[in-house]
């Protein structure tokens, strides 16, 4: 059996203890392709390519049955704060 | 898997058309044209290390001190090394096919290897970038990051001055 959405969710959710997180599974049904947005504190002061590596790890159990994982949000919780939002779409004239 | 990734490429094309264009080009004039020359000869493993590379490989399919060895070499050799599934041309993987474009739009001088032909080259990368995925992207003989790092610093143009950068070193 592949490997499931509570999988990663929870692999995550242990390692890196998440203030945010959505895992997507895009694969269609066999389970091995995931999206991943993740918010955490353990991300302070880390650059992106040290955040993945972090989320790597959490997963490195399940990754031999995971064809494919892409990590979309890697954030901080101050990163996280909504941003301003575009001022209200209105229809230009 | 071919399916998987299959619906994966489309998508990844169509993400490349909203990057800002950066008006700022990579400046190359520092690369000697006989560096890029021996380059393109670089058919499968790095410049020089060629053959033995090859054989090296083999000998450390096993793991430890000997693939490290030559995968220092190998993305010592060139300014921009990209291992990935497929080639250049026939990418076999959505994610793969991303990092080709967004580096074909900087008009980068870059190296692909193929690990798909070459099992001991894959399992070898895993641990030498401490990375479970392809595409691997390496500038100036440092690990840079996989598909999603790579159109993250894209978008920011972290990428573009990376590659400056070490076209200039």
């Amino acid at each position: 059996m592949g490997v499931t959405k509570e999988d990663v969710e929870s692999a995550i959710a242990a390692a890196l203890s998440p203030s945010h997180l959505v895992v997507t599974d895009t694969s269609g049904g066999c389970g091995a392709s995931y999206e991943i947005e993740v918010v955490s504190e353990k991300f302070e002061g880390k650059r992106l390519l040290e955040r993945h590596r972090l989320v790597n790890t959490a997963l490195a159990p399940h990754m031999a049955e995971i064809h494919a994982v892409s990590i979309k949000k890697a954030l901080t919780p101050a990163q996280a704060q909504p941003q301003p939002e575009p001022a209200a779409d209105k229809p230009q004239a | 898997m071919a399916m998987a990734m299959s619906a994966s490429a489309p998508a990844a094309a169509s993400l490349l058309p909203p990057f800002p264009a950066r008006p700022r080009s990579v400046s190359f004039a520092a690369l000697p044209p006989s560096r890029a020359a021996a380059g393109l000869r670089l058919g499968l493993v790095g410049a020089r290390a060629g053959a033995r590379s090859v054989r090296c490989l083999a000998a450390a399919a096993g793991g430890g001190g000997a693939m490290r060895e030559t995968l220092d070499k190998v993305v010592g050799a060139h300014k921009v090394v990209l291992f990935m599934k497929g080639t250049k041309d026939f990418p076999q993987c959505g994610f793969s096919h991303t990092v080709v474009q967004i580096l074909r739009s900087l008009d980068v001088p870059f190296e692909t290897l193929d690990v798909l032909a070459n099992e001991a080259l894959r399992q070898g990368l895993k641990e030498y970038s401490s990375w479970p995925t392809f595409p691997q992207l390496y500038i100036d003989g440092e690990f840079f990051g996989g598909c999603d790092i790579t159109v993250e610093a894209y978008k920011s143009g972290e990428l573009q001055e990376t590659l400056e950068k070490a076209m200039c070193s």
